[in-house]
């Protein structure tokens, strides 16, 4: 029943698709009711699940709108979700600044960062893009394992506060696991949303326009490069803000977090949902997180099943397994 | 390309997931079962895997050992894996579910540092015992006991404990003053290197040259020959036991085997280790918690029985969760409860035999562990002493 | 001072022979199949285990060892080049990178499962130093540079000359027209699959005696260190590969003694980064392709 709580961040999505029905008023308001209250009735541990999955949704939105919308596969998000976990990590500790400044630097400093990395990398096609973006995190690794004055190098930084408000006399720290999953849900909600306005936009209609042909697109006059190196940006932006989370959540952070493991995480989420929808991959961060934690029951095959499971999704499963449950649906619907 | 989903298809196929989730929890074991539940997480997959075998076999080994005499005041010990594949945030997931899941009350783990730092904030919000048999970044104690965590205990000697003993071992007996540096790119190799630079100038001695490799690196020629060039006297290495063979083979290779010892830890005392290099190894100097030749009844027994379950020598990673289980086993047996409270007083006041001397927790959690300092002679382990210091913590 | 440097270019031209062995099957199978083998190091890793298999339980002298190894490592090739490869020829490149990613994991972890996380110890092999022109080398490494040349040679004899080859070069230029002219593309692509991974694991089984540890996650450092020499190679181009491999060797070789060990990992994507910069097709222009 849990990740039903998440349904709540699709509902702007989902909109314009389901318009006609008239139900989806009452089940909306049910499933926001329910993400509030989750955590009375689950344990800390599949609250952790969720958190995770929410965490990683973050820069999963972020690759989807590079790969799902605008056709760039790219393998740098665990790039930036190291450095906006690196940014975060090192303001909390140097500074002391509360959590929201960490956040939105974060995410702020990612984006800027991604500039003069998207200049060179994106006059790339195909596969030189996608070893050059994976470039990024094997350098961004040597760079936190190297630069010992700023980042400690292997020994990482550890005891990032935990999230800290202050608003005039009254103050709280969100301590403890279900603290964090409302802040992490009301924060996966807001990307949703900023993720859902981007691409209802007319920019979003540019952006699969790109992804479909760009040739084409930019002969009708989109200027598909500003468009590539924004949406590179933003993407990067959305991995720098989980990976602030991520920083927070666990409280250390480690040149480990520059690893080609989480790029592959998250297009595993965005491919395993289904590339080019939101709630897809919602879906997707859900079903890689509940999968990773499901096959702990056997540690020694958890791997070789999780290869199993790569294989059969691309197999028979391009479009992600989001589709298969639609169609479900429908063949339940045909049945009534 | 686009697809878009049906409300109510989405709806099924997150209920889906929901319901595994709630009902593997409903159907959780409970921990009034008479068992003594033993959370253990370790690197049990991907490349780090190696050293979660080892760590599980000797810990399975000690609760057999235990079980198969009745178990600790009749409770069996019973050790539930956790697999961290050596990164913190599966670390983390593999603690969550051990916790809340597998309702454990004891948690050892991990080997990889920042893997342990990241769990030290779960262990301690649910007060559960972590007790530590691998990790050696100093800073893990550091935060523990009067330093903040309460429930993180470490049963293993830290990076800074050792690098000041082979420093010293070095400076004072073979009269080194000239080092060349080659550790491992992790946070065993960092640390012991930061921590042997804090006490150069206690030994009026320098580093010439310092290199840092990753694991898995296969090629060391190039620094090697920097190395003979730079007129180092001996090569400190803090590293993990497969690049040990490898290094000692390309040593030879560029000529400076039995010129420029080896000075560190990265298992040099293995067996295999030396006959792979026997030329280069020779002289090398190492300080480590535990060796399979040392010269202990308790230490060769565990040897013996383990090399004839397992059909392979153990290394330290299975000694030290061999030892720490059976330390966890005698303090809930002086607690005589499995009630975390009181088997955590019981193991701040233990005194323990271990194979390798007496085992007491300072004020930080922070075992007093002698280190075993040993020199390679004649192709054999030679061991020179049994050292331990006490950490200055910083105020 | 300049002894030291040809020394290290020397020691750069040994770690090339093998980066250029397992690179330029990887090469070739992108040119076939056009995808990135994320799995490719994983067959270095079975080639190595396969010869320490023979050697450790049925006492097999290394030059038989090393056949086992690479026959076992191209009849596991089959499999997965039947059930994996194949089904990828004309899938988007996120297809490839999942799908190579998968059998990666399945490869690595069975051979964990069987045999247990913990290293072993590779016994056999020609480990001797000997002095040649001043320097010293194990004489295996010197088998290496010699394989690595006969490998190189032979390759291009045989894209040049041969039935297979020549269709092998005709697959890699333009799928459809091949369908065309009736090259049966699936077929093509899986033997070029099974020679590609036949000398990862040449590759692997020859340097594991100056390597001496095997262990099941290996691969994957192997695997990083090829990408970024196909790409520099100009993908699908047997002979920039082989240059580029040489190249980055060496830079290795410069980088690890000038400046430091902890560097050398990040030579081949800083030099693949900058490399793109200037052309962004690679050094040697796909057109050349095999």
């Amino acid at each position: 029943m849990t990740e039903i709580v998440r349904e709540v961040t699709v509902t702007p999505a989902e909109r314009t698709v389901a318009a006609g029905r008239d139900l989806r008023g009452p089940f909306g308001v049910a499933l926001i009711a329910l993400a509030c209250i989750a955590p009375l009735f689950l344990g800390n541990y599949p609250l952790h699940a969720i958190i995770i999955a929410l965490i990683f949704l973050l820069p999963a939105h972020g690759l989807n709108l590079l790969l799902g919308y605008t056709g760039l596969l790219s393998l740098a998000q665990a790039a930036f979700f190291g450095i906006g976990a690196y940014t975060s990590a090192l303001l909390a500790v140097h500074f002391g600044t509360p959590f929201y400044v960490n956040f939105l630097a974060a995410g702020v400093v990612t984006g800027i960062i991604a500039l003069p990395l998207g200049i060179p990398a994106l006059r790339l096609r195909a596969t030189s893009f996608v070893m050059c973006t994976l470039g990024f995190v094997i350098i961004g690794q040597a760079i936190a394992k190297n630069w010992i004055s700023l980042t400690r190098g292997d020994m990482g930084l550890a005891g990032v506060p935990k999230p800290h408000f202050a608003l005039g006399p009254a103050s709280f720290t969100v301590s403890g696991t279900v603290g964090f999953y409302y802040l992490v849900l009301v924060i996966a909600a807001l990307a949703t949303l900023v993720v859902y306005l981007i691409v209802r936009s007319p920019a979003g209609r540019n952006m699969i326009a790109i992804r479909e042909n760009e040739t084409l697109a930019e002969s009708v006059g989109i200027p598909t490069w500003h468009y590539k190196l924004v949406v590179f940006m933003i993407s990067a932006a959305f991995a720098g803000f989980g990976g602030s989370l991520y920083a927070h959540y666990l409280t250390v952070v480690s040149p480990l977090t520059f690893q080609m493991y989480y790029s592959t995480t998250m297009l595993i989420i965005v491919l395993g949902g289904g590339a080019g929808t939101i709630s897809g991959v919602i879906f997707g961060s859900l079903l890689f997180v509940g999968l990773t934690e499901a096959l702990r029951v056997a540690p020694e095959l958890r791997m070789i099943a999780y290869g199993f499971f790569l294989l059969g999704l691309v197999f028979w499963f391009p479009n992600g397994f989001a589709p298969l449950i639609g169609r479900f649906s429908s063949f339940l619907e045909k049945r009534k | 390309m686009t697809i878009e989903l049906s409300r109510r298809g989405f709806c099924i196929g997150t209920a889906l997931i929901g319901l595994q989730t709630v009902s593997s929890s409903a159907f959780a074991a409970r921990s009034e079962d008479g068992t003594v539940r033993l959370g253990l997480v370790a690197p049990m997959s991907g490349p780090n895997a190696r050293y979660g075998s080892f760590s599980m076999r000797g810990a399975q080994m000690a609760a057999k050992e235990i079980n198969s005499v009745g178990g600790v005041g009749g409770r069996k010990i019973n050790i539930l894996p956790g697999d961290s594949q050596g990164t913190p945030v599966e670390g983390v997931s593999a603690t969550r579910r051990l916790i809340d899941q597998d309702h454990v009350d004891f948690i050892i783990g991990d080997v990889s540092s920042s893997v342990t730092l990241a769990m030290q904030p779960v262990a301690e919000d649910a007060g559960v015992l972590l007790l530590n048999a691998a990790s050696s970044n100093p800073k893990i104690t550091y935060k523990a006991g009067v330093g903040g965590f309460k429930w993180t205990y470490r049963n293993y000697p830290t990076d800074e404990n050792r690098a000041l003993i082979v420093l010293q071992y070095a400076a004072e007996k073979k009269g080194f003053t000239k080092y060349a540096v080659l550790s491992v790119d992790t946070d065993y190799g960092r640390a012991a290197i930061e921590f042997t630079k804090k006490y150069l100038p206690r030994f009026k001695s320098q580093i010439l040259t310092e290199d840092y490799y990753k694991e898995g690196e296969v090629d060391f020629r190039s620094v090697l020959s920097k190395i003979r060039d730079s007129g180092a006297q001996a090569i400190i290495m803090y590293g993990n036991a497969d690049s040990t063979p490898i290094v000692g083979r390309q040593m030879m290779e560029v000529g400076i085997a039995g010129k420029i010892p080896l000075i560190g830890n990265a298992e040099f005392n293995t067996a295999s280790t030396i006959k792979a290099a026997p030329k280069a190894l020779e002289g090398a100097i190492e300080a480590a918690a535990w060796l399979p030749a040392y010269e202990s009844e308790k230490s060769k027994a565990f040897v013996e029985k383990f090399t004839a379950e397992y059909r392979e020598a153990p290394n330290n990673h299975a000694y030290v969760h061999w030892e720490t289980v059976h330390l966890l086993a005698r303090a809930i047996e002086e607690a005589q409860s499995i009630d975390r409270e009181k088997v955590r007083s019981a193991l701040s006041n233990i005194h323990y035999t271990s194979a390798v001397g007496e085992v007491t927790f300072d004020d930080h959690n922070q075992a007093r562990l002698p280190m075993i300092l040993l020199e390679i002679e004649n192709g054999k382990p030679a061991i020179k002493g049994a050292y331990s210091a006490e950490i200055d913590y910083p105020k | 001072m300049f002894f030291t440097v040809i020394e290290q270019v020397v020691n750069g031209i040994v770690s090339g022979s093998v980066y250029a062995i397992v690179a330029v099957g990887m090469t070739m199978i992108f040119g076939v199949l056009r995808a990135i083998n994320f799995a490719h190091g994983e067959y270095y890793m079975l080639g190595t285990f396969g010869a320490w298999f023979a050697i450790e339980y049925f006492d097999l002298p290394y030059p038989v060892a090393v056949v086992i190894g690479v026959v076992t490592t191209a009849l596991i090739a089959v499999i997965v080049g039947n059930f994996v490869m194949q089904r990828i020829v004309g899938a988007p490149a996120e297809a490839g990178v999942l799908a190579t990613l998968g059998a990666a994991l399945i490869l690595q972890n069975t051979i964990i499962l069987v045999f247990g996380g913990s290293y072993k110890f590779f016994s056999g092999g020609y480990i001797e130093p000997v002095t040649l022109f001043g320097f010293t080398l194990a004489e295996q490494r010197i088998l290496i540079i010699i394989v690595g040349m006969i490998v190189f040679v032979g390759l291009e004899l045989m894209v040049t000359y041969s039935r297979m080859g020549k269709a092998m070069r005709a697959v890699s230029q333009n799928i459809e027209c091949c369908a065309v002219v009736g090259i049966d593309v699936r077929h093509i692509a899986l033997w070029t699959f099974i020679l590609g991974a036949g000398l990862a694991a040449l590759s692997g089984v020859l340097t594991a005696p100056v390597n001496v540890s095997v262990y099941g996650g290996m691969g994957e450092l192997i695997t990083f260190k090829t990408l970024p020499i196909i790409i520099m190679g100009g993908l699908g181009n047997v002979r920039g590969t082989f240059v580029a491999a040489m190249i980055l060797g060496i830079a290795e070789s410069l980088v690890a003694t000038y400046i430091g060990l902890q560097f050398r990992d990040t030579v081949g994507f800083a030099t693949l980064m900058l490399v793109l910069m200037w052309r962004p097709h690679g050094l040697f222009s796909a057109q050349a392709r095999f």
